[in-house]
């Protein structure tokens, strides 16, 4: 009799091991959690609150769902659209005044606060002026404060910002990024109020907007509920919302197969996981808009070098060094390798998909190894050789790209040797942090922008954020004329002006380059063919999506 | 030495210890790098960086930071949790709880199979059914947890989709309060049979997977111990007085050989705390674990320290346990000499 029995369990086994590993894993009929966005993100957020958020940061997600803007940008293209403001303000609609100092937005009526609170131009001052007076350094606060000087209640339903000088991307960088939401003035009130350099607690952990989706609860790492606002001034969302927070990679995407997530955050190493999965469809549709980049530092204090580093401290002073690093690296092999060809190259340093964007640009995109021993050679390093760090995360695409570029230079020269310092975030973070920087080339991506003078103004003007970091008024052939050029788009309100503006400044940088561009990495995500209406926009905080456009 | 006095005088030990772990915690987490390296970004000036220094107080000699951090301690302020945008003491007992019912529903899965395998192995020495049990006790000891997860997690979760994932239904854990925090219990107090059942379904897959490799270790040690017990001579007597065999294993050599078996429990609780790391990532499970995880990669020293604090501090109260039941099932043993 035990003998049957163990026969019958051993032939259960095998059939329950057999139909496990061969049963489909969910009909497309079968929809899952119905009335329930489930989206399993890669990353938590440290604050809920506008005012405190770093772009690029997890917060900046739920932000965009759960608040709302004067204008927000368009699911389907990178025009603005009306938000709670009724109209874009242009020149010819009144709205920017013709010295284009002073932006005039009229407001939405009968729109509520989720606490109950009605929504007037006082919320609106109060945001902005709240953001600037809490001033937090890990925040945005300066994307406002750069360039509002300052900030009226005209009426009721007007509000009025007054810029210290005219600013071409005021719209599209400032009024739609997430430090301009728009909070209750009464919850903010009610819990800690505004002190200066002090994050407010209770908004740093809740949320009160107008947004389609009203903040139920945080469960600190593991999850993020929304509900739908049905007092939303605009079309209703259809779906509660669910946001999964971190975990394993590979458990989001067992996920994504089983049904339990409706859309999740990936990279272009899992496609092959997903490739052929039942009831999934593998989104490709975009570009990312912060380009993986190599620095390369031209202000590096003496002595300060990693063990082993043979370079002179001016080393990146030299543009042909820099050219011939941009020259050398296998563009191909990133691309293909580990970005699973999903990715594009493009100019120093209008990202593809942002205004300001020449197609017909100068970019590097191919190895070129006879021009990088030419410049090697005319720069003097060529017969020596040298060793040189360059630090990044462990375990990412950064790390990889560095792993290329050691490929790609030390293919080309035995005497070159790149030496690449793969740390854990956090170290990275409190190097990257450092003023000046003690290693001569870091890798990571940029952050992302709508507007090419953020990328300019950060990334290549010679006083501007890296500019002074990095030295480049040590490098550049004429860092007054970039300086100029950068300045004068920044204030260009005339569209075609500004683009002739970049087009001059491509070229410029293209010859001098204080970065090697490794790929603008491609959107990769993926979600439920039962998921209707997935729309992504690059142009939103990532992931960029808003789940109040979908349904299922 | 009486019991009372013993475990008075480990007690009276015990605060100096804690403050000699404090010490060493705090130094370490100082040592590995910014303490606010979460909050740090290349876009910060020297005076926005010394603008959050100045907030956590690391502007201050770091004896002064340690007395700081220490008085904050002692008085239920643990810091601020950059991972999870509230003080730890608010998210602390949270995941604690979360962790604990998984620990202890593992240490149950562990206690429960591994005395019953080992007992049964160590009856049938060198039949077959010995034989089964120590390949299934090496797969526990050998099988990688983050593979073994995966393997339950693909066949139940992913195929059958007859097994859940994290720790909850979030709308039933909704639906009832939580006044403990361990959702098993609260459920029982609120008296819902289907919160209960959630709770129980959900601990599932990751009780087992992290009571798996406990099991064998336990399982392991009671076969051994019990082999052993059985050759002594004080089991010849109970056979050669008629006692059945049944009673002879139960009340004699079974008993004797839980002896080693609960050092091995004891160190195993340890294991099964430690092991929830790899396994709360895997099954989402929110605990202290992976709340722990995401702290060391993000940097958040706060949570850090906090975490490794209480588990060096739970070691020692372990540990003290152990050798106060251990010393109370072998009256051979002599406390303090």
């Amino acid at each position: 009799m035990n003998s049957s029995i163990s026969k019958k369990g051993i032939f259960t086994l095998l059939a329950s091991a057999i139909f496990a590993f061969t049963a489909p894993a969910v009909s497309l009929a079968n929809v899952k959690n119905p009335g329930l966005l489930v989206h399993a993100a890669d990353d938590e957020a440290t604050t809920l609150d506008p005012a405190q958020v770093e772009p690029g940061e997890g917060g900046e997600t739920i932000i965009l769902q759960v608040y709302d803007r004067l204008l927000d940008i368009d699911p389907y293209s990178p025009n603005l659209i009306p938000s709670l403001a009724v109209e874009v303000p242009t020149i010819a609609n009144g709205g920017i005044s013709s010295d284009g100092l002073t932006y005039t937005f009229k407001l939405r009526e009968g729109v509520t606060f989720h606490d109950g609170s009605a929504f007037t131009a006082d919320d609106v001052k109060f945001s902005w002026d709240r953001a600037m007076e809490m001033d937090l350094p890990e925040g945005n606060a300066g994307a406002l404060s750069d360039v509002v000087a300052s900030t009226e209640v005209v009426d009721d339903f007007t509000f009025r910002a007054t810029l210290s000088e005219p600013v071409a991307d005021f719209l599209n960088s400032v009024v739609v990024a997430m430090v301009s939401s728009v909070v209750s003035q009464d919850a903010v009130e009610a819990n800690g109020g505004i002190e200066a350099g002090v994050p407010n607690e209770f908004m740093a952990g809740n949320m009160v907007g107008t947004g389609p989706y009203k903040f139920v609860v945080w469960n600190r790492n593991e999850n993020v509920q929304l509900e739908v606002n049905d007092s939303y001034w605009g079309e209703n969302a259809k779906l509660d919302v669910r946001i999964e927070i971190g975990g394993d990679p590979d458990v989001r995407v067992l996920g994504l197969r089983a049904g339990e997530f409706d859309t999740i955050e990936t990279d272009p190493s899992f496609v092959a996981d997903l490739e052929g999965a039942d009831g999934v469809t593998i989104y490709t549709g975009g570009l990312l808009l912060e380009p993986l980049h190599i620095g390369f530092n031209l202000n590096i204090p003496e002595g300060s070098l990693p063990d082993g580093d043979t370079i002179p401290e001016d080393f990146f002073h030299d543009p042909r060094i820099r050219q011939a690093f941009n020259h050398a690296f296998h563009y191909e092999a990133f691309l293909n390798g580990p970005l699973a060809g999903y990715g594009a190259f493009n100019p120093h340093y209008t990202p593809i998909g942002i205004f300001g964007h020449d197609p017909s640009a100068s970019v590097y995109s191919k190895q070129n190894y006879a021009e990088a021993e030419r410049l090697f050679k005319e720069a003097g390093v060529w017969d020596e050789g040298f060793s040189v760090s360059v630090i990044t995360e462990e375990g990412n695409l950064f790390a990889l790209m560095c792993l290329v570029l050691k490929d790609s230079i030390e293919k080309l020269n035995p005497k070159f040797r790149i030496n690449v310092l793969a740390v854990a975030e956090a170290v990275f973070d409190d190097a990257h942090a450092q003023n000046p920087l003690e290693y001569a080339m870091w890798a990571k991506n940029a952050d992302p922008a709508a507007d090419p003078n953020f990328y300019m103004q950060a990334y290549q003007h010679p006083d501007g954020e890296w500019g002074e970091v990095h030295g480049f008024a040590n490098g550049y052939k004429d860092a007054d004329k970039i300086a100029e050029l950068i300045d004068a788009a920044a204030v260009e309100l005339n569209s075609n002006k500004r683009a002739a503006l970049y087009k001059e400044l491509n070229e410029i940088l293209y010859n001098d380059p204080m970065w090697l561009i490794g790929a603008q990495e491609g959107v990769v995500m993926a979600h439920r063919d039962w998921l209707k209406g997935f729309v992504q926009n690059p142009l939103w905080p990532r992931p960029s999506l808003k789940f109040s456009l979908f349904d299922k | 030495m009486q019991l009372r006095d013993y475990i008075l005088r480990r007690l009276m030990v015990l605060p100096f210890l804690i403050i000699g772990v404090s010490i060493v915690v705090f130094t370490l987490t100082r040592v590995g790098g910014s303490p606010i390296g979460i909050y740090l970004s290349h876009e910060m000036t020297p005076d926005e960086v010394l603008e959050i220094e100045q907030r956590f107080g690391l502007d201050k000699p770091v004896w002064v930071q340690y007395l700081q951090w220490a008085k904050g301690v002692l008085s239920g302020d643990f810091g601020w949790s950059g991972i999870s945008a509230a003080p730890v003491a608010d998210v602390f007992p949270l995941k604690l709880a979360a962790t604990m019912e998984l620990a202890a529903a593992s240490g149950l899965v562990a206690l429960f199979l591994g005395i019953f395998l080992g007992t049964f192995a160590g009856a049938r020495r060198n039949r077959a059914p010995d034989h089964i049990t120590r390949i299934v006790a090496v797969s526990g000891a050998s099988l990688p947890q983050f593979w073994f997860g995966i393997l339950l997690l693909i066949v139940f979760w992913a195929n059958l989709g007859i097994a859940p994932i994290g720790r909850s239904d979030a709308t039933v854990f909704a639906s009832i309060n939580h006044p403990t925090g361990l959702y098993t219990l609260d459920a029982i107090l609120a008296g819902s049979l289907r919160a209960f059942w959630d709770a129980i379904w959900h601990l599932m897959l990751p009780a087992i997977t992290l009571g798996y490799g406990a099991t064998a270790i336990i399982a392991r040690m009671m076969r051994s111990a019990l082999v052993e017990e059985l050759q002594q001579d004080y089991i010849d007597a109970a056979r050669a007085k008629g006692l059945a065999e049944k009673l002879v294993l139960k009340k004699h050599a079974r008993r004797n050989a839980l002896v080693p078996t609960i050092t091995v429990i004891g160190l195993t609780f340890g294991f099964l705390l430690q092991g929830t790391i790899t396994v709360e990532i895997i099954y989402r499970w929110p605990g202290l674990g992976r709340w722990m995880a995401a702290s060391v990669v993000r940097g958040d020293q706060g949570t850090l320290m906090t975490y490794v604090l209480f588990t060096s501090v739970l070691f020692l109260i372990v540990n003290l346990i152990v050798d106060v039941v251990y010393a109370n099932l072998d009256r051979r043993v002599t406390l303090g000499k």
